[in-house]
């Protein structure tokens, strides 16, 4: 694509996605290649230096023990992202495979599956994250899993929702008709058309995740430290709030400004997909 | 309609009773009890059996589960393994608390978010639309305890002011229970508003599209008119829909920044009663907040019906 038809397709933007497409641009290269952004150790003590306001050493300031909050903040960003995306991807495939076949199949599946789905729907989100990660025990391991339970539901629905419309299209009759089994229609015609929705709902329920994740990080029920995540730093950072502001306030930026990258982006594929 | 609220009520009631039957489960099948915390590493076998005798955890957990849902039946939470207090108690005086938060950051963001989320649908493209959906956004990403963190110091920076440490009930002292509530409640209300004002915007100009509107300006009527008495009315099920998930969500949104702000909400009354291993609390707690999620969607699904006169029985 050259220049031209990048700056053509821009013009079209408004400024908030045009902001949005240079946060997601920065976040990538942070998330590959955090060292060369942040060259300092994200891990490294240095008690002389405690509690430092940001300055031309240190642009973040540092944290109780003297690390480099600015090397944290930034390897934070692939920890905690990736948390989110990962714990999400393992959703989406269990809920969207399991809302798939009980949509397609329907009947006793379908009912159970239901039944079991709104169980973890009973329990607000953060509730669900707070009794599974405070029973299991905090760690990166919970954390993910916390997340992924918490969003089944979800998945579970569109997928199902999707596939129950799909199955009585035409197309599956006719693949019926040409003697097709019903795995092969279910995997190889009506996964493609119910994938766009689990797609969607994995962009949109992104920011959610974050929200969540920090929120588990910041009672003490994430990540474990020194490990740099930003629900973890803002924990770290809550004891020190009036007299260490600086601690609290990069992390919740980043989650602020990573949060509103993806919110637009789905924004922008709700429209296209014409249901928001 | 009664029908379709039965059926409501009967699924709700048995995904509740199967919730509570999987966190009864799990918390047992997960090692470390009470009794390993009331004893620490040095505990001998003897007096750890003989306070599981003691707490019943000696038994097979289907018969454990079995007594606690018989005493539930009977309307008795059971009493907390550390303060003895009966658990009805503790999760009644938690939901007050819980309760005037939910209650305070819902008028404050109904009565921000609505404004202006109309405005914004009513003058969609222009610059006031556009301000307003950057603060949208920008609410609904920012963590609701970073929002809290950052009014900490600036109330404390600029107007040099704190908020008392200690929770004071309402009926003690009314002034120090509203000075403890401001940033919460405050801290709450920008997500809850941003998320009120983006789903009002939403829906005013999906609305503000479809044909009556047109024929109604067409007719002559004013604009304001059409505005406020035909679209207005029109999204008010979506609305009151919105407004009961929005009060689920800060029901239990609020076990981050009861946590911040040391309020003794029921988030706090779960979180704490979690690791502290103490089973009735959790379990209490836990179908106390699953029962006022379930009444509450109830409640919107009436309200359908007193708004839309379609959709009465």
């Amino acid at each position: 694509m050259s220049a031209g038809t990048i700056a053509a397709r821009l013009s079209g933007a408004t400024p908030v996605q045009v902001l949005s497409c240079v946060l997601f641009a920065a976040f990538a290269v942070l998330i590959v290649v955090p060292e060369l952004v942040a060259p300092q150790s994200p891990l490294a003590v240095d008690p002389g230096r405690a509690l430092q306001p940001p300055s031309a050493a240190h642009w973040f300031g540092t944290d109780d023990v003297g690390r480099d909050l600015f090397a944290r903040v930034i390897h934070a960003t692939r920890i905690t992202l990736g948390l989110v995306a990962g714990a999400l991807l393992a959703s989406a495939i269990l809920g969207g495979g399991l809302g798939l076949v009980a949509g397609y199949a329907g009947g006793t599946l379908d009912l159970v599956a239901a039944r079991v789905v709104d169980v973890i729907l009973t329990f607000p989100p953060i509730i669900a994250g707070v009794v599974i990660t405070g029973i299991l025990g905090p760690g990166a391991t919970n954390l993910v899993l916390a997340l992924a339970i918490v969003y089944l539901p979800m998945f579970f629905r569109i997928a199902r929702s999707g596939a129950l419309a799909e199955s009585r299209r035409t197309y599956v009759e006719a693949a019926r008709a040409l003697g097709f089994g019903e795995a092969s229609i279910m995997l190889r015609q009506v996964a493609p058309n119910v994938l766009p929705l689990v797609l969607l709902q994995y962009v949109v329920l992104f920011p959610l995740a974050l929200q969540i994740e920090a929120a588990l990080g910041f009672l003490g029920l994430g990540v474990a430290p020194p490990t740099p995540d930003w629900g973890a730093i803002l924990e770290q950072g809550k004891n020190f709030i009036l007299v260490a502001w600086w601690i609290s306030l990069w992390p919740g930026l980043f989650l602020l400004a990573s949060a509103f990258a993806v919110m637009v982006l789905g924004r922008m594929l709700q429209q296209r997909l014409g249901s928001g | 309609m009664l029908r379709f609220l039965a059926s409501r009520l009967a699924s709700s009631l048995l995904a509740a009773a199967l919730s509570s039957l999987v966190v009864f489960a799990l918390m047992r099948a997960v090692p470390g009890d009470i009794v390993a915390q009331m004893l620490g590493q040095s505990g001998d076998a003897a007096a750890a059996s003989a306070l599981r005798g003691f707490f019943g955890l000696d038994r097979p957990i289907h018969v454990q589960f079995a007594e606690w849902v018989g005493q539930v039946l009977q309307g008795d939470l059971g009493r907390s393994w550390y303060q003895g207090k009966r658990v009805s108690l503790l999760v009644a005086e938690a939901f007050l608390v819980t309760l005037e938060v939910a209650l305070a950051t819902l008028l404050l963001a109904t009565l921000v978010g609505v404004p202006l989320g109309v405005l914004a649908g009513i003058m969609e493209g222009s610059r006031v639309d556009a301000a307003i959906q950057v603060f949208n956004l920008a609410g609904l990403s920012a963590p609701v305890f970073w929002v809290g963190l950052m009014l900490l110091v600036g109330a404390s920076s600029i107007l040099g002011w704190s908020p008392p440490f200690a929770y004071m009930p309402p009926s003690v002292d009314l002034a120090d229970n509203i000075a403890i509530l401001v940033l919460p409640v405050l801290s709450l209300a920008v997500l809850q508003a941003a998320a009120y004002s983006h789903f009002v915007r939403d829906c005013m100009t999906a609305e503000l599209r479809r044909e009556y509107v047109r024929a109604a300006i067409a007719k002559g009527l004013s604009p304001a008119r059409v505005h406020f008495r035909h679209v207005l009315r029109n999204i008010l099920i979506p609305l009151v829909t919105f407004m009961g998930l929005i009060l689920i969500q800060i029901l239990g949104g609020t076990v981050v920044i009861e946590s911040l702000f040391s309020l003794p909400g029921l988030g706090r009354l779960i979180l704490s009663g979690i690791q502290g291993r103490d089973y009735p609390v959790v379990q209490g707690a836990l179908l106390f907040v699953v029962a006022i999620a379930i009444v509450v969607n109830l409640v919107v699904d009436l309200l359908y019906g007193l708004i839309d006169p379609r959709l009465r029985p």
